[in-house]
């Protein structure tokens, strides 16, 4: 049975673990093609208007492998960590996808508590369903699909960069290199290194979490706040560049408490959206960079004593 | 010595001349009308049946379209608008400490710290609060932009117009128009609203030091500054070559840049008789299917845009140029 998996959304952190474990259990599996033009196109094309546009891009994902397969994977995302919640939009992904995309094969789309590995193992046996009775055969490749991405990590650490710098946000926006129009190359080739969320544990995360006046209920909220936050009070780069969608909620709340906490540290966002002229994204990163170098050049200057 | 800077913006593009003491010896101020390489050359036409023999020792290009520009100019420096204006204030004042500028589809704002830029923001994705704006209301009312100034000085009230969308802006803006509110009175509340805009969008959360310096097209607006002094208590500056400061700053960039080259790259004011062209082309070469935009001189590709892979601007050896 052929399964396709759309490469959108939280497929760029969770990929291995899900063509693995389809793999193991004898689907064969179509995995679409990175974002391009024809994808984003299907995309605004199909979905709402009002959806940000890392959902729109799933949709285009859908789409674009929708007729080559007997059932598509809409991952209906529901929790990630105990006690947290990520953006509704998940939650309700298979109803949207099949209000505005026609003619769609059979889908899963059992609920993912990913929170504990019960849990997960629960959705493993209703997904595996469609494709196998064989209850050993889905324990098996659960397990062996769990090994492979715990062993499997992903972010990004550059090294050796005079000028260093974090970059946050949701990790579809970080990944999805169409959209944000090869972020990490244009910093690497302006001389800057860049770090992202994964290399920073979740210890040193919550130290600046826990001083919030309640504890945040969205995953990436807390995963970019403690981040950002930490890596600028302990200076650990120059400079904080956050990737956002236009139109997340979730976002206007994070930018708006990371800067309150960070104060007069370089701070860029920069809004994603449809648009592929690369001008403006262009002309930012470079002034953020400019000013970065200047104040480094400039603090070298002033002596530390007096 | 002299040096030449162009800024390539949506609205305007504007040339500059100046020497090495910061005279400025010509501007020029031409509308883009989105056809940046006619403006570029219609600009190096005027230089040239005026300065013919001038020698210039640097040129540097900014703005949205400093690219292509500095492609066909052939540029010793091509820098942001942030950067540019930023030095070119700093050049006239070693005191400001904030920046606000607002152009025809961009707004910032930049503060700096010990003559080095330490923080900015520039709008987002919408151009509400910008140049384009006003420029569109000014049609809608058919009052010519020059004169939007003078009659929102007139004024003796302001009536309350939504400033946070150009859309909601424009219906409310109406409204008070069929209740009979004169032109002066709309005017100054349009000023009013975009002032309210910027402070609260761009100028959000960054705080705006003394002295302060207003640049860009909308700076001429009389209207404006008003509306920006009366909401922040103080008195803020429009500087002589408020419209060309991102110019002189590109030319003062590139004066720099020569210093360490050892010569520049322009090609002259002849440029005015070549003949330049852009073709655009959807590559088939990937699914990304770029569009791709060549920049041709005298029927030879000089310059090349879009393509994400690098594959037609590398072949032209111009990529340095594209990321600076």
């Amino acid at each position: 049975m052929k399964i396709g998996i759309p490469k959108g959304l939280l497929y760029y952190k969770y990929h291995v673990f899900l063509e693995t474990y389809f793999k193991e259990i004898g689907a064969e599996i179509v995995v679409s093609p990175d974002t391009n033009k024809e994808i984003l196109d299907l995309g605004v094309k199909y979905c709402v208007d009002e959806a940000c546009l890392p959902i729109k891009i799933f949709h285009g994902h859908v789409a674009k492998i929708k007729d080559e397969v007997d059932i598509i994977l809409i991952p209906r995302v529901m929790q990630l960590k105990e006690k947290e919640y990520i953006c509704p939009k998940f939650c309700g992904l298979p109803e949207m996808v099949f209000n505005s995309i026609p003619n769609m094969p059979k889908a899963i789309t059992n609920p993912i508590y990913a929170n504990n590995n019960t849990k997960l193992y629960k959705w493993a046996i209703d997904a595996g369903k469609y494709i196998t009775d064989d209850i050993n055969l889905i324990f098996n490749s659960f397990n062996r699909a769990l090994i492979k991405q715990s062993a499997h990590k992903t972010g990004i650490r550059n090294e050796n960069f005079e000028i260093n710098i974090a970059l946050s946000g949701h990790p579809y926006n970080i990944y999805e290199n169409f959209t944000n129009m090869n972020i990490v190359e244009k910093l690497n080739k302006s001389g800057v290194g860049v770090i992202t969320e994964e290399y920073l544990s979740d210890d040193l995360k919550n130290i600046n979490v826990k001083k919030l006046y309640k504890k945040p209920f969205w995953t990436f909220l807390r995963e970019n706040y403690g981040f950002t936050t930490y890596e600028a009070l302990e200076k650990k780069v120059d400079g904080i560049i956050y990737l956002s969608s236009f139109a997340c909620g979730i976002d206007s709340v994070v930018t708006e408490l990371i800067k309150d906490e960070i104060g007069d540290f370089p701070f860029l966002i920069l809004k994603i959206d449809e648009q592929t002229g690369e001008a403006g994204l262009d002309t930012r990163i470079e002034a953020f960079v400019d000013m970065l170098e200047r104040r480094q050049e400039n603090e070298s200057d002033i002596p530390s004593h007096g | 010595m002299n040096y030449l800077g162009i800024d390539v913006g949506s609205v305007s593009t504007d040339l500059i001349i100046i020497d090495d003491n910061m005279k400025v010896i010509e501007k020029l101020y031409l509308k883009t009308k989105g056809k940046p390489i006619n403006a570029v050359q219609q600009g190096l036409k005027i230089l040239k049946n005026k300065y013919d023999g001038i020698e210039i020792k640097a040129a540097g290009t900014t703005g949205s379209g400093r690219n292509i520009a500095s492609t066909l100019i052939g540029a010793d420096a091509v820098k942001n608008e942030i950067t540019a204006h930023a030095i070119a204030a700093l050049q006239f004042d070693k005191n400001v400490r904030t920046i606000i500028e607002i152009g025809g589809q961009d707004s910032k704002i930049i503060t700096m710290k010990n003559g080095v830029v330490s923080d900015f923001a520039m709008n987002t994705v919408c151009a509400a609060g910008t140049g384009s704006f006003l420029d569109r209301q000014a049609e809608r009312l058919c009052i010519p932009i020059e004169e939007f100034g003078d009659y929102a000085l007139k004024a003796t009230n302001s009536i309350r117009i939504a400033g946070r969308c150009a859309v909601f802006a424009e219906s409310d803006m109406i409204h008070k128009q069929q209740l009979g509110y004169n032109e002066s009175e709309i005017i100054k509340g349009l000023c009013d609203a975009l002032v309210r805009n910027y402070l609260t969008n761009v100028g959000k959360g960054k705080e705006i030091v003394q002295k302060v310096f207003f640049q860009g097209g909308v700076a001429a607006n009389k209207g404006m500054k008003a509306a920006f002094e009366n909401a922040l208590g103080f008195e803020i500056v429009v500087p002589e070559h408020y419209n060309m400061m991102g110019a002189i700053g590109a030319a003062l960039i590139a004066k720099s840049a020569v210093k360490k080259s050892g010569s520049t790259k322009f090609k002259g004011f002849d440029l005015a008789n070549s003949l330049f062209e852009s073709k655009s082309f959807e590559c088939e070469g990937c699914s990304n299917k770029c569009e791709v935009v060549r920049i041709i001189e005298n029927e030879a590709a000089i310059g090349c845009f879009g393509d994400r892979c690098g594959k037609y601007s590398n072949a032209l050896q111009v990529s340095e140029n594209l990321l600076v």
